[in-house]
């Protein structure tokens, strides 16, 4: 069992209701395979984040019919390596999905992801709290997950991806 | 005080008169894509009745199985309302959960007088 492979790759429709769902989907399945009930339910809090962020930030215009009303989430792995990878469509010019690569660049700006983790917190109060665009979730990942964290936009999709070791 | 529920989240305001503070037991999810605007007004009128009452606002998250990070911010909001009104606040948290000890060991990083509480229960 050593190569044991795992993989879970679903079309998500965009609706609030799925982050819970695929939340606990996650939560529970990899219950089922580690004996580290913290580490599934860091992986399940990955998920969730990343989920959240694909509905509140997606483009979800419909304006070129169904299938874009859907992204992609997978969750794969290898032994206790597990990836978290959600993609979606966004807007031309989004500025959200220019945050996420910015944020992405200024968590690497500090030595841990504690030390940005706290920075944000603090930025979050200083700034008062515009929820929608703090970007909390994704240092989120980082610090409590201790996730490493990668971004691309490609033709109008965003894609970011976790990996954490469970 | 009256209790609030919304969606997954149940918080029942408790005054027993053996604690001397307001407490709120956080239970279930909050998972809302806006807690802030379904906790704030929440939030006003508790931190009044314990501004009334002379009281700390004890919030117990003990039983909480998860929040979102949207849910961070509104506890950020709250911690910078009770420093306003001069209310003690004091988070209550399980520091055998894994995800309940990094989130609210981070928000320590707001406990710079007696009027914010990390306690671990």
């Amino acid at each position: 069992m050593t190569d044991f492979h795992f993989s879970i790759d679903l079309p998500v429709r965009s609706e609030w209701s799925n982050v819970d769902l695929l939340r606990t989907s996650v939560l529970n399945c990899f219950a089922a395979i580690f004996s580290d009930v913290e580490g599934c339910r860091a992986l399940a809090m990955v998920t969730g984040e990343l989920v959240e962020n694909a509905i509140k930030y997606g483009d979800w215009s419909g304006l070129a019919g169904l299938d874009d009303q859907r992204f992609r989430l997978r969750v794969w792995g290898e032994g206790h390596d597990a990836h978290v990878s959600v993609e979606n469509p966004v807007k031309r010019g989004d500025h959200n999905a220019e945050e996420v690569l910015r944020t992405l660049g200024w968590l690497r700006t500090f030595s841990s992801p504690a030390e940005a983790y706290r920075a944000r917190l603090l930025d979050i109060a200083a700034a008062g709290p515009e929820p929608s665009h703090s970007k909390l979730g994704l240092v989120r990942i980082a610090y409590e997950g201790n996730c490493r964290l990668t971004a691309e936009l490609v033709r109008g999709v965003l894609h970011v991806q976790a990996e954490l070791t469970v | 005080m009256q209790s609030l529920i919304v969606g997954d989240l149940r918080i029942e305001a408790l005054e027993d008169g053996v604690v001397p503070a307001l407490q709120l037991l956080w239970k279930g999810k909050s998972n809302s894509r806006h807690p802030l605007e379904m906790l704030t007004p929440y939030f006003r009128d508790v931190l009044a009745a314990a501004a009334a009452r002379g009281l700390p606002l004890e919030l117990h998250f003990e039983k909480l199985e998860h929040f979102n990070s949207s849910t961070i911010t509104s506890i950020i909001k709250l911690i910078q309302d009770a420093r306003l009104r001069a209310v003690k606040l004091v988070l209550v948290y399980d520091s055998a959960l894994k995800w309940q000890k990094l989130s609210f060991d981070a928000l320590r990083v707001f406990a710079k007088d007696d009027l914010l509480e990390l306690r671990i229960a």
